[in-house]
């Protein structure tokens, strides 16, 4: 009850406080919720909503096989990490929609490839990095006894630095949503993110707030969705993190 | 306790937001500030601050730039700005939403000459394209989605034979409307002076002027007021209809000095500059323009129902 | 000494590759300037007054937000993290609201402030309130009861035992939240300008792409890229400090 109370009184709140709004940018939530109806439309998810996500999707996972591959490596050679460190430093300090002028001036930016280049190189650096710091704390001995019982180094490296690129991923899907919606503001057709700043320049505005909302809720839905899976597939290194606490 | 803090909130963002106010200086000059967008469309109401039309009628005019008409109308309702530059359509859609506007002086006009006028769609110089029918199926580039652009090319399109409804409109700023099209980017796109001189200097040709195309006078842009500043200031409405009507007339009377106007807000090539189309500049806003455009924005589903055009009006 | 070599080894070959790539004709210059071409670009930048312009424009935006979103951060935190029941009330709303991507906010703000500086400050704040609100119930929360219980029974007041006792504790987090604020806030800030054009360094980015300037563009995305490693070098170092004092302090407890 306590967990669900409080996003209800807020909601009932904003219903009570926005009851007799005349003004035009904050209109009742009574209209923003009848607009949703005749906005959010079987068209409006299967061109808009879903092509974003799937797009979110791509470039996330294509960011996260990348970056956990990358970062093993760096984070195994420290030769070559040491060499790298500066550059990763600098493009990670890069705010990632400067990207999008740069994508936009190399490949256009009409079309899908342009928008999941921009996700997957905004989302690549918090895996990359984060699995780098993850591999490079695994624990000497385990590697060492990996290699004399010759167990694929990977085997062991991976998982230990499992929690760590779980860090990484989490940081990259909140960077990601951002690009999905920025990427679609340059060179936009169709898509969420467009559709929004469609509604505002169409002076639509309680369209434009169910579209604010239900970016809100996807990026609940997808943080919520990662929590699940970071529990199942991270389920022993939470357990191990509870025994050492009670222990 | 919640109502207090929205109440606050609202406090604040107005308290925010009414920096740019009118009042009266102390020589009894009202003082406006004026949302427009740095493009040839007002090069007149710069000419004409710059001529002094605007201190005759005992009005003190500060011009600030915004990027778009879309951003210049919430400014004039929210009281950001007492007067507004927007394209046709944009104040179509805002009537349409009932937001409270009224024009008060015409902006700028479509030459009405096919291939001579500041507004054309452009292909590649080797492209397949060479009418507005073959726009039928293809991608073309405009500024603005569902705005006046997308209703006139389609309107084009469909007088020429071929089906607007099959053109993918992609959203890109006008510059980079010219590259995309050199790179293939995009099969097609929309442009207006001066980018219709540069891509010219590009190679690219010109297949149909859209806003000549869709009635010989076009309306493409106006002026305009929130119906509540209208109301309480009369006469500095009334005032800044004659200078800005005065403006038009001088500007179109005297375009070498619009053109050199042109330098003082804007960066043009000096070469574009002297080559570039400049559009018309009749004081008079064409009404039956208006309604053809209000008529193809709610035949394409830009406008969800008719405007009220005799409210809108001047 | 080894680790700091390799790096400006490192650095070197990259400056070197971006040189030779355009020059060998394997990449388009129109695409990828030589690095030689982007450093004169910005030595032309800089000699003009917009550039130095821009710049003081963003990072005044990106300071005054993070500043907004700092002391509210801290004063919700504390005042949240201090009393049970309205931390055990939040806590999923907190969790609820923080994943809410500020973009959402955009067209919003345009509505409200155009492309006016307020419309950047907006999403500034929003983004980076978060940064410092976490870190600092998680402050709060490390409060050891007993030292706060010990407090009250000598009857320090509210306010003292805000000032000498949670605020001692939850400093560090809350300066781990604010280097966290700062790379958000320099993120959204340079987001709002090109994206909105608010004035500053993103919107010169955009004008400089979409004019086809392409060495002055990457020239601006190196300048922006280098105050975002500066951003996170000075808040590493502060945090650093900050943490020195404060563990030394806990030990003499």
């Amino acid at each position: 009850m306590k967990r669900i109370g409080l996003p209800v009184v807020l909601v009932a709140l904003w219903w009570a406080a926005s009851a007799g709004s005349t003004s035009f940018f904050w209109p009742p939530l009574p209209a923003i919720v009848a607009a949703v109806p005749s906005t959010w439309t079987g068209d409006f998810w299967l061109h808009d909503v879903v092509p974003s996500v799937v797009r979110l999707l791509i470039g996330f996972f294509l960011a996260l096989f990348l970056g956990v591959a990358a970062g093993v490596a760096l984070g195994t050679f420290r030769t070559v990490f040491f060499m790298a460190e500066p550059v990763l430093e600098f493009f990670r300090a890069l705010p990632p929609p400067v990207l999008i002028p740069i994508i936009a001036l190399v490949a256009g930016y009409t079309g899908w490839t342009a928008k999941v280049v921009t996700i997957t190189l905004g989302c690549l650096w918090p895996v990359l990095l984060n699995t780098i710091e993850g591999v490079r704390s695994v624990d000497e001995v385990a590697r060492e006894t990996a290699r004399s019982y010759h167990i694929a180094p990977l085997k062991v490296i991976v998982p230990s630095a499992g929690p760590r690129i779980a860090t990484g991923a989490r940081q990259a899907l909140s960077v990601g949503v951002i690009l999905m919606v920025i990427s679609e503001l340059f060179g936009a057709n169709r898509g969420l993110g467009a559709a929004v700043v469609q509604f505002q320049r169409g002076f639509a505005v309680p369209q434009m707030w169910t579209g604010i909302i239900l970016l809100g809720l996807l990026g609940v839905a997808l943080s919520g969705l990662f929590q699940l899976v970071e529990r199942h597939t991270l389920a022993w290194y939470h357990g191990w993190r509870r025994a050492e606490r009670e222990g | 306790m919640a109502r207090r803090l929205v109440a606050l909130f609202a406090t604040l963002t107005l308290a925010v937001g009414a920096c740019g106010d009118s009042g009266t200086t102390a020589s009894g000059q009202t003082k406006l500030t004026i949302g427009v967008i740095p493009i040839v469309d007002v090069a007149p109401i710069y000419l004409g601050v710059q001529k002094g039309f605007f201190t005759e009628q005992k009005l003190e005019v500060k011009l600030e730039t915004a990027q778009g008409g879309a951003a210049i109308v919430p400014g004039v309702v929210a009281g950001q700005y007492q007067f507004g530059f927007s394209n046709t359509v944009s104040l179509l859609l805002a009537n349409a939403q009932g937001l409270p506007l009224k024009a008060v002086a015409n902006g700028v006009a479509s030459t009405g000459a096919e291939g001579k006028d500041f507004g054309a769609v452009i292909v590649k110089k080797d492209s397949p394209i060479t009418s507005a029918k073959d726009l039928a199926g293809k991608r073309v580039a405009v500024n603005t989605l569902r705005n006046i652009n997308t209703t006139t090319v389609s309107s084009v399109v469909r007088k020429a034979g071929g089906d607007p409804s099959t053109i993918t409109y992609v959203e890109l700023p006008f510059p980079d409307i010219v590259s995309a099209v050199a790179k293939g980017d995009v099969d097609a796109g929309q442009v207006v002076e001066p980018f219709l001189t540069i891509a010219a200097g590009q190679g690219d040709k010109q297949i149909t002027s859209n806003y000549a195309g869709t009635a010989p006078g076009l309306t493409v842009g106006m002026y305009f007021t929130s119906t509540k500043f209208a109301q309480e200031n009369a006469a500095a409405v009334a005032g800044f209809t004659t200078a800005m009507n005065k403006s038009l007339e001088y500007a179109s009377a005297h375009p070498d000095e619009a053109r050199a106007v042109l330098t003082t807000y804007t960066k043009i090539d000096p070469a574009v500059q002297q080559k570039m189309v400049l559009p018309k500049w009749p004081s008079a806003v064409d009404k039956a323009s208006v309604q053809v455009l209000a008529d193809l924005a709610t035949q394409d589903g830009v406008l969800t129902k008719q405007p009220d055009l005799t409210a809108l009006l001047p | 000494m080894r680790r700091p070599l390799l790096g400006v080894a490192g650095l070197l070959i990259l400056v070197a590759v971006v040189e030779l790539l355009p020059r060998l004709g394997l990449v388009d210059t129109r695409f990828l300037p030589p690095f030689s071409s982007m450093v004169s670009a910005l030595g032309d930048e800089a000699g003009t007054g917009g550039f130095w312009t821009a710049l003081a424009q963003t990072l005044r935006g990106w300071a005054i937000g993070l500043a907004v979103a700092v002391l509210a951060g801290v004063a919700a935190g504390i005042v949240i993290g201090g009393v049970p029941f309205l931390r055990a009330v939040t806590a999923t709303t907190i969790e609820f609201l923080r994943p809410i991507p500020s973009v959402a906010l955009i067209p919003l703000v345009v509505l409200l402030y155009g492309s006016r500086p307020q419309s950047a400050l907006v999403l500034v704040v929003y983004a980076a309130f978060w940064q410092v609100l976490v870190q600092v119930l998680y402050g709060v929360a490390d409060v050891d009861p007993v030292v706060r219980d010990t407090a009250r029974s000598f009857r320090f007041s509210r306010w003292a035992v805000v000032r000498r006792v949670v605020w001692p504790t939850a400093m560090p987090y809350v300066v781990t939240g604010v280097r966290l604020a700062a790379a958000v806030a320099l993120i959204l800030q340079i987001t709002a300008e090109l994206v909105i054009g608010v004035p500053g360094l993103g919107r010169s980015i955009g004008v400089a792409q979409s004019s086809g300037a392409v060495a002055d563009t990457y020239a601006l995305v190196i300048v922006v890229g280098l105050i975002g490693v500066a951003v996170n070098a000075s808040a590493r170092a502060v945090e650093r400090r900050a943490l020195r004092w404060h563990t030394s302090v806990r030990r003499d407890l």
